[in-house]
This record gives structure tokens, sequence and C-alpha cells, in this order.
């Protein structure tokens, strides 16, 4: 069960006007020894409502330190707050690492990886081309590292100075959208059109063994689609969609059917184990989320609507529920829910875990 | 360039990969969950009935076998549970919070029937009778197993579909193991038992594949959580099972709708 541990910030520097990068140093617990393209998820309060954002680790397996790299999205609570008020000494929380976007290293074993890197997608591809260059004597990579500008190049001196020393085995392409170069290749957006003129003068790509891509969606399914038209297989080609792009998915709103219940917030009762605690709830939450966050040891495993697990019974009052793959018909006939699924509609609701 | 996304629904109907839990919509999620549920949960049903099956194998070669294939798929689930865990599952539960031996009466008829709220494909709620029912369970629902798991080789999930990666050699060994089995069996004169325990297996894993079209099939396609159809994934069953029934010399059973 994934869990939030405390760590210590030790070290916030900027690496462009808008994103910085944070050091962090695990304060009691949690496994930390982390995969080099793995994430961070973090939780931060603002103003009640709890943030969980993902961003990906940026330092190599070797650097013996654990960073990550935070650009601020315009309106995003939490990278906004993390580039303006995070500073040393400060405390976040964060679940251990997490993500597949690597392979096996292997130092016997040359190999040519091809990493494609958009704005912020960088700081994954990083850690990745940092531990193999690094761990792999024998492996070279060529990154194509796709920004608005030069003046948005996160990294850029990092990159230079591992150009200087893995000399012969680190190739940086960078392609600029607004900044005009000497080169025309390398102006203009990463799609496949563009992937296609790369791996006709710039990249071998019959050499290369497995690709990383990180950037904003339309990008990744350009370069996916080039790469697989010059024959590279699925397993060899390894995505990491940014999350930042994505909304924070924290409220789930149900689907407001009812027009009738106007109050924003229920009364609501549960019970769980013979104890019956009341509270309001915001009929945005979950019975079970709500449950939780009142402190009751409420059951679930899947929050899904798949387990069964967080199957309760509604007593009063009505909830909707948004999903339900494991109850039965004569179940929910009976007014059993899926407290992860249930929303309440009416202004009371009473609820039994113990039925 | 950065600040570029585009619909979420496009961007899956075009083959887009989604990679944590942060980028998931609800929809997508709730789906996911239940392809990775149903997996883990036939996976730790699979491995609870083929405890009991360990201590009837006839030779310590047999046992080992037995035994490696409780605890690769045994393992086989773990690899998914981690990532539902990621979602938000108690993976320190789940594996205890539900009868995973559990099994329906022998005689049940074969039929989508399930005997408690978990998500086990249906012909894991059948009882094994004895070894050579066991290995042959084993090679039917192996080449079952080898089918689904290419499905998911393609999942729009990144994290599941490498975890996929990793696990589907181990399935398509324990398959190879159950030929392995009842070559032995049928050169020992078991051909009979044998081709009683193959006609009850065999429409029970055929329906294990579910209704031919299935009203989620498109939605889960437009996910690009599934490429074929139930009927499709049936299709490519019965030709790989009759062939490895053909190739031991044992009856085909008739084949139901």
């Amino acid at each position: 069960m994934a869990r939030f541990h405390p760590l210590s910030v030790t070290d916030v520097t900027k690496t462009i006007r808008d994103a910085v990068v944070v050091t962090l140093k695990p304060v009691n617990g949690g496994d930390f020894d982390f995969i080099q393209g793995q994430y961070l998820t973090f939780r931060q309060d603002f103003d009640g409502t709890e943030v969980r954002r993902s961003y990906s680790i940026c330092a190599g397996k070797d650097d013996g330190v654990l960073q990550v790299g935070i650009k601020k999205v315009d309106g995003g609570a939490f990278s906004t707050w993390a580039n303006e008020s995070l500073a040393p000494g400060m405390v976040i929380e964060a679940m251990e690492p997490m993500g597949s976007f690597h392979t096996p290293l292997d130092p016997q074993k040359p190999k040519h990886y091809l990493g494609f890197a958009g704005g912020s997608g960088i700081t994954p591809v990083l850690s990745i081309m940092k531990t193999v260059l690094a761990r792999e004597p024998g492996s070279r990579f060529t990154l194509v590292y796709a920004n608005r500008g030069v003046n948005t190049i996160m990294f850029r001196e990092d990159l230079e100075d591992l150009k200087n020393r893995y000399m012969g085995r680190l190739t940086v392409i960078h392609i600029l959208e607004s900044d005009a170069q000497d080169i025309d290749l390398f102006t203009g957006r990463v799609d496949a059109e563009k992937c296609k003129a790369l791996f006709e003068h710039w990249i071998d790509i019959d050499s290369v063994d497995t690709s990383f891509i990180c950037g904003p969606e339309p990008m990744m399914l350009g370069i996916a689609a080039a790469l697989r038209d010059h024959g590279l297989t699925d397993d060899q080609i390894k995505f990491e969609l940014f999350a930042s792009a994505q909304p924070g998915r924290l409220k789930r709103r149900a689907a407001s059917t009812s027009a009738a219940a106007a109050a924003k917030s229920t009364e609501a009762t549960i019970t769980l184990d013979g104890a019956a605690r009341s509270f309001t709830m915001d009929k945005d939450q979950s019975v079970l989320d709500a449950a939780l966050e009142n402190a009751l040891d409420a059951p679930y495993a899947c929050k899904a609507g798949v387990c069964s697990t967080c199957k309760c019974r509604v007593l009063e009052g009505e909830v909707e529920m948004l999903a339900n793959h494991a109850l039965e018909d004569y179940e929910v006939a009976q007014g059993y829910v899926l407290s992860c699924q249930s929303y309440p509609v009416t202004d009371r609701v009473v609820v039994d875990y113990d039925q | 360039m950065t600040e570029d996304t585009m619909d979420i629904t496009d961007y899956l109907a075009q083959g887009g990969r989604l990679t944590n839990p942060a980028n998931v919509p609800t929809r997508y999620r709730a789906e996911l969950m239940k392809i990775m549920a149903t997996f883990v949960d036939s996976e730790l049903a699979g491995a609870a009935g083929f405890a009991d099956v360990i201590n009837a194998g006839p030779g310590i070669k047999e046992r080992i076998a037995a035994a490696r294939i409780v605890l690769e798929k045994t393992d086989n689930a773990d690899k998914v549970l981690k990532l539902m865990g990621e979602f938000g599952a108690n993976t320190e539960r789940y594996a205890n919070h539900h009868p995973w031996a559990d099994r329906l009466p022998r005689d049940t008829a074969p039929g989508t029937a399930r005997n408690a709220h978990d998500m086990r494909l249906s012909v894991l709620n059948y009882p094994l009778d004895g070894w050579t029912d066991a290995v042959v369970m084993n090679l039917l629902m192996g080449l079952a197993v080898d089918v689904q798991l290419a499905e998911f080789l393609t999942s729009s999930y990144q994290p599941f579909a490498e975890a996929i990666r990793e696990v589907a050699p181990r399935e398509t060994r324990h398959t190879e193991l159950a030929a392995e089995g009842l070559e032995k069996l049928i050169a020992e004169g078991g051909t009979e038992a044998v081709n009683r325990s193959v006609a009850y297996w065999w429409p029970r894993v055929s329906e294990s594949f579910g209704a031919g079209v299935s009203p989620r099939g498109a939605a889960l396609k437009a996910m690009g959580l599934r490429s074929r159809s139930n009927a499709d994934l049936r299709d490519a069953w019965l030709q790989r099972a009759g062939a490895a029934l053909d190739k031991l010399g044992l009856d085909r059973p008739p084949t139901a709708g």
C-alpha cells in the first residue's frame, strides 16, 4: 500500500526562470533508493484541499542525491508553491519512487539509446541518461530535446557538462520552436515528419536499441509513430507522459443529476465496528473518503468499484454510485453500495459498514 | 511546445500510452483496475488451487513443478498488485481478505457462475480433482492465458504492459511444464483419465473468455486497454488448444456455440 513519508528539503535551485530543482532527504523511513527514470508523488494541503502531484527524479543513480525538477505550470497550485515558497529546511511528503520508465542496466552490453524530451519532460530522461552513461561504459545516448526557445531549456549547462564528460558518447540535438537556428531542421516542432528527417541525416535509427520519450501527448504520438515506421517494436519504446499536463483528479465531481438537492454538503452518520459517528461532508467527496478523513478505519482495497472490500449499506438518504463492478443487482436493491464510488445526493445520509 | 496537450480520449484512440496514476481519467482507471484485479485474482486463485495439488504429485519432479507454479503465479499476482497499490489498493490486505482457494462443487455446469465477489476468471471457480486433472487444466488454461496476456502486452497503460512482459514468459513455461507432464501421464497409460479431464475442462476454459460481443468491448478498445474481441481470443485459443491435443493424440471435445 502506498504510503507517504516525510522528506526534508535540503536545496532549491532555479534552473530556468520558472523551474526549480529540489533536493530531498528522507527524514524517517521509506525506501527512496530509486531506479533511474522513476517519479515521486507529493501531497500538499492548499486551503484544506489535498493536492497530489507527481514529478520525475532528475538525478542519476550515482549522483548520491534525490532530486526532482518542478516546472511552474500556469494556475498549478503545487508547482507555483514549489517555485515560489519551497525553501531548504522545509519538510514535504512523498510516496516511495514509482514508475517503469526504465530498462535493466547491463555494463557488459554496449547499447544505443535514443531519448526524446519536451520541455520539463527532460527530468526522467536526464536521470536515465546520467545513469546509463555512468554504469554502461560502452553505451551511447542521443537526446532530442524540444523547447520553445533557448531561455526555456532546463538543465542546459548540465547537458553541456555531460557532453564533455562523456566525450563521443552523448549527442544532444536541441529543437527550438521559436528561436531560429543555423540548421533549419533544428527549428520547429518535434513531430513524425521532423523525426523522419532526423532519422535520414542525423540519427542512425537502425542502431537504436531502446527509445525513451517524455513529453506532451501530441509529441509522444508523433515520435512513437515515426519510431514504429522505422522498425522499432513496442518493447523498444518507453513512454512517460508527464503528469503535470493533466488536471488534478482530486475533486472527483459526482455528475449532478439532481437539482433538487441544492446544499453542497451532507450530514452523514457512518457506523463502523459498532460505533456510529456523525459529521458534515462535501457532496463532491465519496462516502469512503469522508469516512477515512474522519478517522474511521473504513475497509477498502481498489477504490475503483472493483474489489467490493468497501461495501456498505445505505440506511437513510440516497447516494449516487459512479461505477459498480462488484455488487450484484440484488445487493444494490437491498441498499448496498461501494462506498469508494458513492457520492451523497440527499442532504442527509446514514451508512453502515457492519451490515 | 511543452504546454501543448490534447484531449486524453483522442490521445488514447490514437494509440497513446498512459504512464502513471496521476494521468489516467476516472473511467479509464475503473476499467484498468478491473482488468488488473481480474489478473491478480486469477493468479491468486490459480496458485491457491494448485497449492493443494503439490502433494498429489506422483514424483519429486512433479512436486517441484507444481510448487514452482504456485510460487511464480503468486509472484505474478504481486507484480500487478503493486501497480494496483499505486492507485490506492491496500496491497497488504489484498492477499488475505479473500478465500482464494474456495471453489464451486465439481459438478457445477460450465458457465460464468462465480462463488464469491472476486474478479477471478470463471474457470478458476471449479475445483481440481487430483494430479491428472490439475495437469490437464494447467495445459488448457495455460494456453488461454497465453492468448489473453498477448492482448495485455499492448495495453495503453504502460506499467501494466511492462509487468505483463515479465510475466508472460513464465506463464508460457508453466504451460510447457503441463504439456511435458501430460506426455508422461499418457506414456504411463493414463490416456483415458486425461481425456475425461479434457472433456471436463474444455467447455469451462472456453467459457472463461466471456461473451462473444461484450458491450464494454468497444469502450475498452477506444481506451487502448483491449484490442481484440472475446470471440477472437476464444478462436485463437481453440486453434492452439486443438493443436496441442492433436499433438498429444487426445480427443478434441466438441465446441459449443
